[in-house]
């Protein structure tokens, strides 16, 4: 039996990019980050992490939806990781 | 100490004059984050900071941080900084000290200390001085910016058994760009070139701010935590960071390891705390072998055998001897107790700590530098 999927906004960070996507449980945050900067061709030299905003919480970076317990509703943010002092 | 000057702040809870002076604070990278991190602890009376960078002024860093100026282009930029903060409040004890962090600081000076701020400008700085905050249990903050996002996040070393680490939620392509910047995995690529990541006073202004407020006011119940603010957007959001048990960051330091100084001897010290360890892991990689596959092992093997693999970049790999790329070299930061003890004796390996297990779940970290 296929998964049931859960409708889940992705957005990035700055908020001008967003999509409501049926997403698989299995899905890992990594490869929705992959398809982020594909689709919505972010800087492909930056690092980026996933982040549940409506739980407030991180998803670790092979961890799958399921195992992040990211509800259908959740609004996922693509986050850049930041390294810089200036 | 003239108290009227902490008299507006004095009132405000976590912000009392007696803790601030009691507080000691390391702040790792004097650039416009470190600036902000110092400036804000300088003004709130926090009583001792040691600002650590290896890296001098240059005209362009004045438009973005707070103390510098024309006349410190040249100087090293944590003398320029240190100097500038002692001016905004005489009771602050501030020590500048020039060189690589990772180099400058040692586990024994970060004991004690309240917090330790990573504001330096690479991810691989920012993954070292994670690793030891965790041994010394010392909070950890990290301050990161670009042009328009500024991060903060926490990690409360100093409280919990195992929190989450700087590393547990690092992306897979953050290891694969480090990994970049090496040839043999340890050795420095000469030709590699750092990408520069404009950034602003504005997104400076805002981390250093965040990031002093984690330090003065550690959320005693929360984890691990990272903030995000959208300074164009006027955006922000807070997650908190679990724990990974596949983080290759903490994997190690999980039971958290018993720290001893090797005082002179590691060989005797990881005898008495660790007598069954057949291995250890060295907080820096070393070169155990060097040897050219056609002329074999020669008189130059010896400048490098026994050293750290950071003294060193990949050109080490072409012969001295022959001239050709044809040099096998043996570099590690994993090595048998044995074989350690092969390479250098008694006297301590060039690096700043090595962790073994103790057995029963105990593990040790040596000490190398104490």
């Amino acid at each position: 039996m296929l998964p049931q999927t859960r409708k889940l906004q992705v957005r990035t960070a700055d908020q001008t990019r967003r999509a409501e996507l049926d997403l698989s449980p299995d899905e890992t945050g990594a490869a929705i980050i992959q398809s982020a900067v594909e689709h919505w061709a972010l800087p492909a030299d930056a690092d980026y992490a996933l982040v549940n905003v409506t739980q407030g919480r991180a998803l670790k970076p092979g961890e799958t939806l399921e195992e992040a317990g990211v509800a259908a509703g959740d609004v996922l943010e693509v986050q850049p990781v930041l390294v810089a002092g200036g | 100490m003239n108290r009227d000057r902490y008299l507006r702040q004095q009132a405000i809870e976590g912000l009392g004059v007696e803790r601030l002076a009691r507080m000691r604070v390391v702040v790792a990278g004097a650039g416009a984050v470190g600036n902000e991190v110092v400036k804000n602890l300088a003004l709130t009376g926090v009583g001792r900071l040691d600002v650590h960078d290896f890296d001098r002024v240059e005209l362009h860093n004045l438009t973005r941080s707070v103390f510098l100026r024309e006349s410190d282009v040249g100087r090293p930029k944590a003398a320029a900084v240190a100097a500038r903060a002692a001016e905004v409040d005489p009771n602050v004890r501030i020590r500048a000290i020039e060189g690589d962090a990772w180099r400058t600081l040692t586990l024994a000076g970060l004991y004690g200390c309240d917090a330790l701020v990573a504001a330096v400008d690479s991810l691989e700085a920012r993954m070292k001085l994670s690793q030891l905050a965790q041994i010394a249990r010392v909070d950890f903050v990290t301050a990161g910016i670009d042009s328009r996002y500024a991060t903060v996040e926490a990690f409360p070393y100093a409280r919990g058994e195992a929190p989450a680490c700087y590393e547990c939620h690092l992306p897979e392509s953050a290891y694969r760009k480090v990994a970049e910047r090496y040839s043999c995995g340890w050795l420095r690529r000469a030709l590699h070139a750092e990408a520069t990541v404009p950034t602003t006073a504005i997104t400076a202004s805002v981390a250093g701010a965040l990031a002093v407020q984690a330090v003065l006011r550690p959320d005693e119940a929360a984890g691990a935590s990272r903030v995000l603010v959208d300074t164009r957007g006027g955006t922000a959001s807070r997650v908190a960071l679990a724990r990974n048990a596949e983080c290759p960051g903490c994997g190690l330091l999980v039971p958290r390891p018993r720290r001893v100084a090797a005082r002179g001897d590691w060989r005797s010290a990881l005898s008495t705390h660790a007598p069954g360890a057949a291995f250890v892991t060295l907080s820096d990689a070393l070169i155990f072998g060097y040897a050219c596959t056609a002329c074999g092992a020669t008189d130059v093997s010896r400048t490098y055998v026994g050293h750290a693999a950071a003294e060193f970049d990949d050109r080490i790999t072409r012969c001295a001897s022959c001239g050709e790329l044809a040099v096998r070299i043996d570099v590690r930061a994993e090595a048998r107790v044995d074989e350690l003890a092969a390479l250098c004796g008694r006297t301590p390996p060039p690096a700043k700590f090595l962790l073994a297990n103790a057995g029963s779940g105990d593990a040790v970290c040596l000490d190398l530098e104490e």
